[in-house]
């Protein structure tokens, strides 16, 4: 092999870029060829200080700062799925998902017109179990009046108090 | 502790888990972060850069093919939009610009320049006299370690014109370094 030859490969050969049995060639051509020796210790000497510095000289993150980098990338935009995709998989569909089943529930569990007009939800079985008592009172009691409601202005909290049928509210006796 | 591969942080990423992202990208942020770094000479546009890498990563994740390897695929969107920014902000003219001046300078009074400023800034100024894709190939070779084969895969070209490029990148480091790290000095540093 010649020198000229041999120089040629010498970038390549300093990384071990280059096959085998070229290498085995330059180096056996090396060694009878100081010229061409000082050339390869000169690739060996500038690749392996410009490769030291690009090894010290190595930039980093901050922690925060590569967070924020990450959470803009996220931010933006849900990633894009194959049109293969299959639906569960996309957010979207979850999101139709969940309102159609909102509605449903409602729908179903909270009907309109499911309490009859002026009862409230909640005060039917009080205003049934007052009227029984009232029943009950109107032919055997001397009282009249049966039950005084005390309303709260403030709070709008209600207190129903039910007499004794013997109770003489007005002290007739 | 059991460790998810790529493929399958890649898959729960898909499913719409963000945290998997960010744990995906952990092992790759200094590599990427340096790539730009190298190309851009400036880290403020480094980060610049990766940050548009980062969305195109999120917003792409699905093409990428499982059981390749994910390291390469986020390099090449890094090296693309890179090279996308430089072509963008017109860094191709200031660079070629700003090595002329800077080889003139070298050429000029290489033991001043010696004397004047610090080994590691001649050494990057060698890296400035790099073309952009001699500087890819460069880095990603030499830098970052990949093999010829990789750095083919991460940039889209064949073996051959990585090897042509990593030739020219390694003549000219060599040359620069030698007028900015004469033979004298070398001699009497040793």
């Amino acid at each position: 092999m010649k020198c000229k030859k041999v120089q040629r490969y010498l970038p390549l050969i300093v990384g071990s870029d280059i096959s085998k049995s070229k290498v085995s060639e330059v180096k056996a051509h090396m060694e009878k060829c100081p010229e061409c020796r000082n050339e390869y210790d000169s690739y060996v000497l500038s690749l392996g200080k410009t490769k030291e510095w690009l090894a010290k000289e190595r930039e980093d993150w901050e922690d925060r700062e590569w967070q924020q980098v990450v959470k803009i990338a996220i931010g933006d935009k849900e990633p894009e799925l194959s049109p293969l995709a299959l639906w569960p998989f996309r957010k979207v569909w979850a999101y139709v998902m969940m309102a159609v089943f909102a509605v449903v529930l409602t729908f179903f569990v909270i009907r309109p017109g499911f309490y009859k007009e002026g009862v409230i939800p909640g005060t039917r079985m009080v205003a049934e179990s007052q009227a029984k008592l009232f029943e009950s009172f109107k032919d055997k009691s001397e009282q009249d009046i049966i039950s005084m409601t005390i309303v709260s202005k403030d709070t709008g909290l209600k207190i129903v108090w039910f007499f004794n049928k013997n109770f003489d509210l007005e002290d007739k006796k | 502790m059991w460790m998810k591969n790529d493929d399958e942080l890649v898959e729960e990423v898909l499913r719409g888990d963000d945290v998997s992202f960010e744990i995906l990208l952990r092992p790759y942020r200094q590599g990427i972060l340096n790539m730009a770094y190298r190309m851009t000479e400036n880290l403020e546009e480094a980060k610049e850069v990766c940050q548009d890498t980062l969305i195109k990563i999120y917003k792409y994740l699905y093409k990428f093919k499982k059981g390749e390897s994910f390291q390469n695929w986020i390099y090449k969107i890094t090296v693309n939009s890179t090279y996308d920014f430089l072509r963008k902000k017109k860094k191709y003219e200031e660079i070629v610009e700003r090595q002329k001046s800077l080889a003139a300078s070298i050429n000029q009074d290489p033991e001043k320049q010696l004397l004047n400023k610090e080994i590691k800034n001649k050494i990057k100024a060698c890296l400035q006299n790099l073309g952009p894709k001699e500087k890819a190939v460069f880095i990603l070779r030499d830098g970052e370690g990949f093999s010829i084969k990789e750095t083919s895969e991460i940039l889209g070209c064949s073996s051959v014109s990585v090897r042509t490029n990593l030739l020219r990148a390694r003549q000219k480091i060599k040359t620069q370094f030698e007028k900015i790290y004469p033979v004298e000095v070398r001699d009497v540093k040793r």
